[in-house]
């Protein structure tokens, strides 16, 4: 029994070894889709903070609201600034055409008043606040009736994304607001010294102003001392490695599917050998052929990405637990190749049911984009992609410093994936063949 | 049925799936030890259907098949241990070398180590293919192939031998070191079940034959019986004809 096995061993190798070009698309297609991917997202990211988006700004107001905001974009390092289209001071009207012409990605407008408007709206509210007191001295209605709102108008390239417009824009909003409520309290502050000159003739403490009362501190959390820094290579070692594991299955599909045309398979089905010692042989190769391809791209990412300026893959604490996930997501991606080369009549067929539904479980899996940015449907979808288990898995071990225990529920469902497709490949062969 | 029988067929029966009629309808014969049986018959007699079924490939629709003295439905495991076949298709993986299909072949039968080795040289040195034996086989000609293939389904010194149109598109030498060797083989102690179109090398190759057409047997007997009883036929290939007429078969 073991002489065969080995033998079947011997001969899948044999064949890999053979076949050049299918080597080269299991083993340098997923190093170089690693690198793409994770150069490509590295890039996206550093676009944003290095060279800034392009922002043209329209001061009409000519006053310190625009010139706050003016100046905190020029010193900005999430936008590149200019006040100017082709060498003429930008206009409302000439920045709504480039922006149109995809020339910059947002405009801002800042209307002409827009501070004294702010300045008027303080200086009414402290006027209505007095006479509601009973002091009627300094109330003048006509300035209560006149409030209005100042209008700042966000321009925005129609061709940008939601997400990403909508991330700029709360970034803008927050800091006009900051702007905003400072003019206010310098206006609320001037009022006041004019009602209460008195303070040891030092007029109103600013001590308010300078004091920030709310302080965020961002911190990832982990459960031990050290913490990931979640980043490109982070979560796309893990992904594409994942995805590339499961990509096992179009030439082990290919395999299965050769054996039968080229009448292997025919004349095995007549040797005193079972149909599940063939399999196991295959599975053996293509399983270690998983855990050759991960490693390889593990080093990618701890070796070679870091050479080219891009951050350091961590890998965790829990070398077991990498083991353990590793060895059920290969067995899980070869069982999947066996199911589908048992399905498909052709190689053609076969190729094309592997990839398609890769691609599918790799979609609803959070391969392409997390599963957390999904509609809720497609959500609930999301937790039957085996390729979804493994990614959850290897995202405990290497952004959440988990251990062993916490990634066995994950192995234990790609294990049980194995069992049920090798189960249904099996129950499938031995249908067919019924005539 | 014969004491000395080593295969013993009763009443076989198959009908696919799907399909209107049966391709074999209830035949009955048995084939004597160490006997060259040519099953004969037309595209479509039924011949390939019969083979696979005595080759445990899939089971017959009712009637039974004893193959050394064991039911085939009982005992498929030990007797697959006794057949070798030699398929009409080339079985062989083609970027595997000669040895290196024969290596695993071998295996398979549960052969190993020296024993292996040495069979493998023997056979790839009989028939001619020593100096090709490191090479992949989807370079060989198409005579080679048949060869590889042929020593495939000898390596393991089977007692029945099931050879399927063995010299289809081969060339008249590598056809004649085929049927010499399997004349050899027989002499050894091997049963050959052999179908073929060739109609000469049945004649010359056979000890007993058996025409088949839709799915039952017309008549059986040495082919210098068939030919005896058949007057103005003075050859097997004009006995085959005066019993399945010259209509065109698809």
């Amino acid at each position: 029994m073991i002489s065969k096995l080995l033998a079947t061993i011997r001969k899948e190798i044999w064949l890999l070894l053979r076949d050049r070009v299918g080597l080269s698309i299991l083993f340098l297609m997923p190093m170089i889709l690693i690198f793409v991917m994770t150069m490509i997202q590295d890039a996206a990211f550093k676009t944003l903070n290095e060279k800034g988006i392009p922002v043209v700004f329209v001061n009409q107001d000519r006053d310190s609201l625009g010139s706050m905001i003016e100046y905190g974009l020029r010193n900005n390092d999430l936008c590149t600034f200019y006040d100017s289209i082709d060498g003429q001071p930008a206009t409302l009207e000439s920045a709504r055409e480039a922006i149109a012409d995809g020339k910059f990605l947002i405009g801002i407008v800042v209307p002409a008043g827009a501070t004294a408007a702010i300045r008027e709206n303080v200086t009414a509210l402290i006027a209505e606040t007095i006479d509601n007191s009973g002091d009627t001295t300094h109330t003048d209605p006509s300035k209560v009736a006149v409030i209005d709102s100042v209008e700042i108008s966000i321009l925005i390239d129609p061709v940008t994304k939601k997400s990403f417009i909508t991330s700029i824009t709360s970034n803008l909003r927050e800091f006009i607001s900051e702007v905003k409520t400072k003019i206010m309290f310098e206006t609320f502050s001037k009022e006041i010294a004019e009602i209460i000159p008195d303070n040891n003739g030092k007029g109103p403490s600013n001590a308010f102003q300078r004091t920030q009362i709310i302080r965020y501190n961002e911190e990832y959390a982990s459960r031990t001392s050290d913490t990931v820094v979640p980043n490109a290579v982070q979560h796309n070692v893990p992904a594409w490695t994942i995805f590339a594991m499961f990509f096992i299955a179009i030439p082990l599909c290919g395999s299965i599917m050769k054996e039968k045309s080229e009448g292997s398979a025919f004349r095995l089905h007549t040797m005193p050998t079972s149909y599940l010692l063939l399999t196991q042989g295959k599975l053996i190769v293509y399983v270690m052929v998983c855990l050759i391809q991960f490693m390889l791209m593990l080093s990618v990412g701890l070796y070679f990405l870091p050479m080219l300026g891009l951050p350091k893959l961590v890998l965790g604490h829990s070398m077991a637990g990498i083991a353990v996930l590793t060895i059920a997501t290969s067995l899980a991606a070869t069982g999947y190749g066996v199911l589908v080369g048992t399905l498909a009549s052709t190689e053609q067929q076969g190729a094309i049911m592997g990839s398609l539904s890769i691609l599918l479980l790799s979609a609803l899996g959070g391969i392409w984009v997390p599963t957390y940015v999904m509609p809720e449907a497609m959500r609930q979808i999301s937790v039957f992609s085996p390729l979804n288990w493994s990614l959850d898995g290897y995202y405990q071990l290497f952004l959440r410093q988990g251990g062993l225990s916490d990634i066995l529920i994950y192995s234990l469902k790609l294990f049980l994936f194995f069992v049920i497709t090798l189960g249904c490949a099996t129950a499938i062969n031995k249908w067919k063949r019924r005539v | 049925m014969s004491h000395s029988a080593i295969i013993e067929i009763s009443e076989l029966t198959k009908k696919f799936r799907n399909a209107t009629e049966p391709s074999v309808k209830g035949i009955s014969f048995s084939i004597e030890r160490n006997e060259v049986f040519g099953l004969l018959g037309p595209n479509g007699a039924g011949k390939t259907t019969t083979i696979s079924i005595l080759c445990g490939l899939f089971p017959p629709t009712s009637g039974t098949v004893k193959i050394d003295g064991k039911y085939l439905h009982e005992d498929l495991a030990s007797i697959r241990k006794i057949i070798g076949i030699v398929p009409q298709d080339i079985a062989l993986y083609p970027t595997l070398t000669a040895r290196e299909n024969l290596d695993f072949y071998g295996h398979m039968y549960g052969l190993k180590g020296k024993e292996l080795r040495s069979r493998i040289d023997e056979w790839l040195e009989k028939l001619g293919l020593t100096t090709a034996a490191n090479r992949p086989v989807a370079g060989y000609s198409g005579g080679m192939k048949r060869r590889v293939n042929l020593i495939a389904g000898v390596l393991h010194r089977p007692r029945i031998l099931f050879l399927d149109e063995p010299t289809v598109g081969v060339d008249v030498q590598s056809r004649n070191v085929i049927i010499e060797h399997l004349q050899e083989l027989n002499k050894e102690g091997t049963t050959i079940i052999y179908t073929s179109h060739h109609m000469e090398e049945a004649e010359n190759f056979c000890t007993h034959v058996s025409i088949i057409d839709h799915g039952r047997i017309l008549t059986e007997g040495s082919p210098a019986s068939l030919i005896a009883a058949h007057p103005g036929c003075n050859n097997l290939e004009t006995v085959f004809l005066h019993l399945t007429n010259r209509k065109l078969r698809d």
